[in-house]
């Protein structure tokens, strides 16, 4: 009887077929990768590219854009501080402790990621606009909320601060909670503690944090405009101008205003960098 | 002393409940019990980062029930150390201590000078907790909680780090809560043995008389006694028996014979009748080849089953009709008895050997 060999030769081309097939699948994969990472790029690259040059030099000689530029990074660091300040205990808490309410707190600190910007913008109008008990007992104080610089920072701190909170109890929550106990029994009261090992262990997530709600606060919009078109921010500028004049108008402010964006990304990556490091 | 009444405790969704015992003051405290049974959650109530709902605490007389951990006079240590990563080794042993001079010589103690300059990520495990230790001891506490300190030493390091520890615990008499999986360890080190689960206390006493008599089958089992049998016992005789041995003629348990499948032996306890178990550790059963003439009461002969080397001891499994019974012997005896897969032994021990629970 003769051996019928037909049927090993034939035994690799299973494995043959399946690498071919997994080769399909991985180029097919990057296939779709670039294709979503030029739908983001293209747009940003196009933008600098066409108006990145004209932008600069309309740095020198357009007073009206670098006091938009000045206003939104001072307007963004204040809110970015008042984030800081008043996000970090409440992001400590929801990271650290159970009491009674927690949950809520925890929603309403996302709320403000669910609410379309405008809308933020209008429900802030109804608490801070000068019709409005708040608005009008500060107004009366002299401080005017609503077309300020003061009423920029509250847009800004409304629609940032969120994601300061979720960031610092993310970076909180990393720290384990038992470096806090072993200061404790070393005779460090609670706040003794969180300044010596808390804090330094979770500097670097806050800062991460921090430099987040600094760009979100960079390119808000929806809620200023609402609140104070005026004095103009670099978002609301290059709608202006969009508005007014057109797209060559708008173009440079908003290819500066990209640039600008870089800065929080750099400094990112670089804190990453460092925390891999 | 540490002396918990009634102490119940939350954390997370994990509880202490009814914890009452006593660590009198400058003794040694052992405790012990499997995973997740509220070691660390006990030690961290102690020390006050866990909130008691209910329930006192009392370190060194004083009720500290209420007070902050940086007011309770102890020190913890863990069993990951946590040392503060941002610190130096040097910066992490003199964070809580009194003085330079105490750091410096609890460092010395332990062998870590050599490591102060050294980033504590570059520490190995065994090296984090002597440091963990110094840093403790640097505070000169009262009282010292020890959550497995020693499980990342090599045996050797091990050893230095027990026999400093103790020798500065006779030194200062500090109370000591330690939390061990090491059996040997519990009975070497401690006073007071705590036996844990589910976040309650099962049974407290000496070592001793934790691993010789424990409250139930589920401890036996867990402490490792390879002898637990499920049977009935019932009371011989209303005076002693003259086999029993009593140096002061105050016999607190009742003689008993204990039925478990083909086998009765005789046994001590103080179980009235009925179901019960009966421990019998190992080491406690020997092995002969012809029926001992000893006092030894309980004898039966039976074929060996199973030989297991663990360690300095062998331990051999003999059928009794039926009824498995490990011994635990010295690798000499299996030479000189020849043991071996199927010969006919006798295996003895005597009544007080049997623990009814």
């Amino acid at each position: 009887m003769e051996l019928d060999t037909s049927v090993l030769e034939t035994t690799p081309a299973p494995r043959q077929s399946s690498a071919v097939s997994r080769a399909a699948i991985a180029i097919f994969v990057a296939l779709i990768a670039s294709v979503f990472l030029l739908f983001v790029l293209a747009p940003v690259v196009g933008l600098v590219a066409t108006g990145g040059g004209r932008g600069l030099s309309a740095l020198g000689r357009d007073a009206e854009l670098r006091a938009s530029l000045a206003l939104t990074a001072m307007t963004a660091t204040i809110a970015t501080i008042l984030g800081v300040v008043g996000g970090t205990p409440i992001a400590y808490l929801l990271a650290r402790r159970d009491f009674p309410g927690r949950s809520i707190v925890a929603a309403v600190m996302e709320l403000p990621l669910v609410i379309p910007h405008p809308v933020a913008g209008i429900a802030l109008l109804l608490v801070l606009g000068r019709a409005s008990p708040v608005g009008g007992a500060l107004y009366a104080t002299g401080l005017r909320v609503a077309g300020s610089a003061t009423g920029i920072v509250c847009a800004m701190l409304f629609v940032s601060a969120p994601l300061y909170v979720s960031a610092a109890r993310e970076a909180f929550a990393r720290v384990d909670a038992r470096y806090e106990s072993v200061a404790r029994t070393l005779g460090d009261d609670v706040w003794r503690a969180f300044r010596r090992i808390t804090l330094p262990l979770a500097a670097r997530g806050l800062t991460a944090a921090a430099v987040v709600m600094w760009a979100r606060a960079v390119s808000e919009f929806g809620a200023i405009v609402i609140l104070t078109y005026n004095p103009k921010v670099a978002s609301v500028l290059s709608y202006d101008r969009f508005t007014s004049f057109g797209l060559s108008e708008a173009l440079p402010v908003a290819a500066v205003l990209v640039l600008f964006a870089l800065v929080p990304l750099a400094a990112l990556r670089a804190l990453r960098r460092e925390g891999r490091a | 002393m540490i002396s918990l009444q009634l102490v119940n405790a939350k954390a997370g969704a994990f509880r202490l409940t009814d914890i009452t015992f006593d660590v009198p003051q400058g003794s040694y405290g052992v405790v012990i019990g499997p995973a997740g049974s509220g070691k660390t959650t006990l030690l961290e109530t102690i020390a006050g980062v866990v909130r008691v709902t209910s329930g006192r605490i009392v370190l060194g007389g004083e009720d500290l029930t209420g007070v902050a951990p940086e007011r309770r006079r102890l020190g913890i240590v863990y069993q990951h150390a946590f040392l503060f990563p941002h610190l130096s080794v040097a910066e992490n042993v003199g964070y809580g201590a009194l003085s330079e001079s105490i750091a410096d010589n609890a460092a010395e103690r332990f062998g870590v000078t050599d490591l102060f300059e050294r980033p504590v990520a570059s520490l190995s495990g065994g090296e984090r907790q002597l440091v963990a230790i110094a840093r403790a001891l640097a505070r000169r506490p009262e009282v010292l909680l020890l959550d497995e300190p020693f499980s990342a030493l090599d045996p050797r390091t091990r050893s230095f780090a027990r026999r400093q520890l103790r020798a500065l615990y006779y030194e200062r008499r500090f109370t000591v809560l330690q939390v061990t999986h090491d059996f040997s360890e519990a009975g070497l080190l401690g006073d007071v043995a705590i036996m844990l689960d589910k976040g309650r206390v099962l049974q407290k006493g000496t070592p001793e008389d934790v691993f010789r008599k424990p409250a139930s089958p589920y401890i036996a089992d867990f402490l490792g006694a390879e002898n637990v049998f499920a049977g009935t016992a019932r009371p011989i005789k209303a005076e002693p028996p003259d086999w029993l041995e009593s140096s002061s003629g105050q016999v607190t348990e009742m003689p008993l014979a204990f039925t478990t499948g083909a086998l009765t032996f005789y046994a001590l306890g103080d179980v009235v009748s009925g179901s019960a178990h009966a421990v019998i550790r190992a080491e406690e059963v020997s092995l002969s080849s012809e029926p001992s003439t000893s006092s030894m009461q309980n004898q039966f002969r039976g074929r060996i089953t199973e030989i297991v080397p663990a360690g300095a001891l062998t331990k051999i499994t003999v059928d009794a009709s039926g009824t498995p019974i490990v011994s635990a012997v010295t690798a000499r005896s299996v030479r000189e008895l020849s043991l071996g897969i199927g010969k006919e032994v006798v295996a003895g021990f005597k009544a007080t050997a049997v623990h009814i629970c």
